[in-house]
């Protein structure tokens, strides 16, 4: 197959429907963003959820040695830990529960805020801080005060905390940009599709000449449809370049400076995230004109 | 080389078949002419014939093939034995007269040095060398049908169809490439052509096949456009 001929009717093709390729590239551009900042939101969510609980937990924290809460004169004993876990285990509203040691406590610290304050000789925190926790999932959300007030007197408890109230509005506001996200996505994806088909069509037709002719002498429909195809892929990679940069600067500028200069006490996407949206751009957006692309040439080339 | 075995061919919509059970045999190295009016049926023995339609009944050979059976992805390879001509040319208008012919070869791989020995020596042969520079719209009626003849033969075809190829021209011109077909099919092509030009049909007294509404009328070996009583 003579490639020169397809790169040549590839170049003509590119030109001759330029601002039907630029709008299929900017919507592409746009919706792949969409999709990636939704991708990103999701992870962000789970990340959250994983490291907070998620709404249906509450969270015991059990007396440490120093502690400042006037029910707890000592630490925490072993005695008293096994008649609260009795007490959970026997409650009705609680599913399931485990236990968080202190040095678990400060594991999860040190992810969250980095290391300096954990390590050298005389470090600003160690694992004696931290108090020991058991975490509590309820069956349903809305029935919590039972099992609050039955741990809340008991010896070695030093409080009960019901993350909820802290952690749903924001885990809300991040499942909802999720959603505004991926849903302005959805309509720009079928935006996209419908630009692509009418791009497709616009091409066939100019080149209806020449397919005839082709057709007649016994061109293979692989060589008929390759320009279209390469067109095609030529502007999803435009689109998925200009997504992924998108979706890097959201991450440099946004994600990055908010997490090392403000509202610290989130834990925040990372890279290994961001390659993960950048990864499912990369595949949907060649995918988004590839399928119509090989759709509506069988249809409009057909031998 | 060609052989209709009862075919039938209806387009939906309509209520007679535009061929109706015709049978009809071209040998290789013949040369036949289609006649009939407008609407007898001509057209759609050609598009037959190239596998652009199936028939609605009966089977149809090409080269040794049935092309009923015949997969789509096989039709490519079928139509580079059939070399195609048509009353309006159809070259391609920004390409030189010399691409035009290339571009047959190009699009179903052949190299650029079977390209560039094949292409000059078949325009020569239909007597435009010297004008492969040309672009279509610098070329008179005739030479432009003279192009398409090269573009189709450039392959050395097996067969010719060529759908009324002096409908556009005037009649000193018609004999011009009427010659030339006469020429190819002297090389061994078997060519078909459709016309409604009784003076060129009678001057070749080749054979004659004579559709209406979808039936086979005539066929007589060394005919005449009109009946002959």
């Amino acid at each position: 197959m003579q490639l020169r001929y397809v790169y040549s009717e590839l170049g003509q093709g590119l030109r001759r429907n330029l601002s039907m390729h630029l709008a299929v590239v900017l919507t592409l551009f746009v919706s792949l963003t969409l999709v990636g900042i939704g991708v990103l939101f999701n992870q962000q969510a789970s990340k959250a959820a994983d490291h907070w609980g998620n709404q249906l937990q509450i969270t015991v924290y059990l007396c440490r040695t120093n502690d400042s809460s006037a029910v707890c004169p000592n630490a925490v004993t072993d005695a008293q830990k096994t008649e609260i876990s009795q007490v959970v285990q026997d409650n009705p509203e609680v599913d399931d529960f485990h236990f968080e040691s202190s040095e678990q406590a400060l594991d999860k610290a040190r992810e969250l805020y980095g290391d300096e304050l954990f390590s050298g000789d005389n470090p600003a925190i160690t694992a004696e801080d931290m108090p020991q926790t058991i975490w509590i999932t309820l069956q349903d959300p809305e029935q919590y005060e039972g099992i609050t007030s039955a741990v809340q007197g008991l010896d070695g408890v030093s409080k009960v905390r019901d993350m909820r109230e802290q952690v749903a509005p924001i885990l809300e506001s991040i499942n909802m940009l999720q959603w505004v996200a991926l849903g302005t996505a959805g309509f720009l994806v079928f935006a996209a599709l419908l630009l692509v088909a009418n791009t497709i069509r616009l091409a066939a037709f100019a080149r209806r000449k020449e397919i005839g002719i082709m057709r007649l002498v016994g061109a293979s429909t692989l060589y008929i449809a390759l320009p279209f195809l390469l067109e095609a892929l030529v502007t999803a990679l435009i689109g998925v370049a200009l997504a992924v940069g998108a979706l890097w600067g959201f991450m440099y500028f946004g994600i990055a400076e908010l997490s090392q200069n403000r509202l610290k006490f989130v834990p925040w996407i990372g890279w290994d995230e961001f390659w993960l949206a950048a990864g499912a751009v990369a595949i949907l957006g060649p995918l988004l004109t590839l399928l119509p692309t090989l759709v509506l040439t069988r249809k409009y080339l057909k031998v | 080389m060609i052989r209709f075995e009862k075919v039938t061919k209806a387009y939906p919509g309509h209520p007679h078949p535009a061929l109706d059970n015709i049978s009809v045999d071209v040998e290789k190295g013949e040369f036949v002419f289609l006649v009939g009016s407008s609407g007898s049926g001509k057209s759609t023995f050609l598009r037959l014939v190239l596998r652009e339609y199936r028939p609605s009944s009966g089977r149809v050979y090409v080269a040794g093939k049935e092309i009923n059976r015949l997969a789509s992805w096989k039709v490519p390879r079928l139509r580079r034995d059939i070399g195609t001509v048509f009353q309006d040319f159809r070259l391609l208008p920004n390409k030189t007269v010399t691409e035009n012919v290339a571009f047959a070869l190009q699009v179903i791989g052949k190299s650029r040095k079977e390209i560039k020995d094949l292409v000059p020596e078949t325009l020569e042969m239909v007597g435009l060398s010297g004008k492969g520079d040309r672009m279509p719209d610098e070329l008179s009626g005739g030479e432009q049908q003279r192009v398409a003849v090269a573009r189709a033969f450039v392959n050395r075809p097996m067969i010719l169809i060529a759908d009324e190829p002096t409908g556009n021209l005037d009649p000193t011109t018609s004999v011009g490439i009427m010659k030339l077909l006469d020429r190819i099919n002297r090389t061994g092509t078997t060519v078909v052509m459709a016309t409604h030009d009784s003076g060129i049909v009678d001057q070749m007294r080749k054979r004659v096949i004579e559709l209406e509404n979808g039936h086979v009328v005539r066929d007589q070996a060394q005919g005449v456009y009109g009946h002959q009583n």
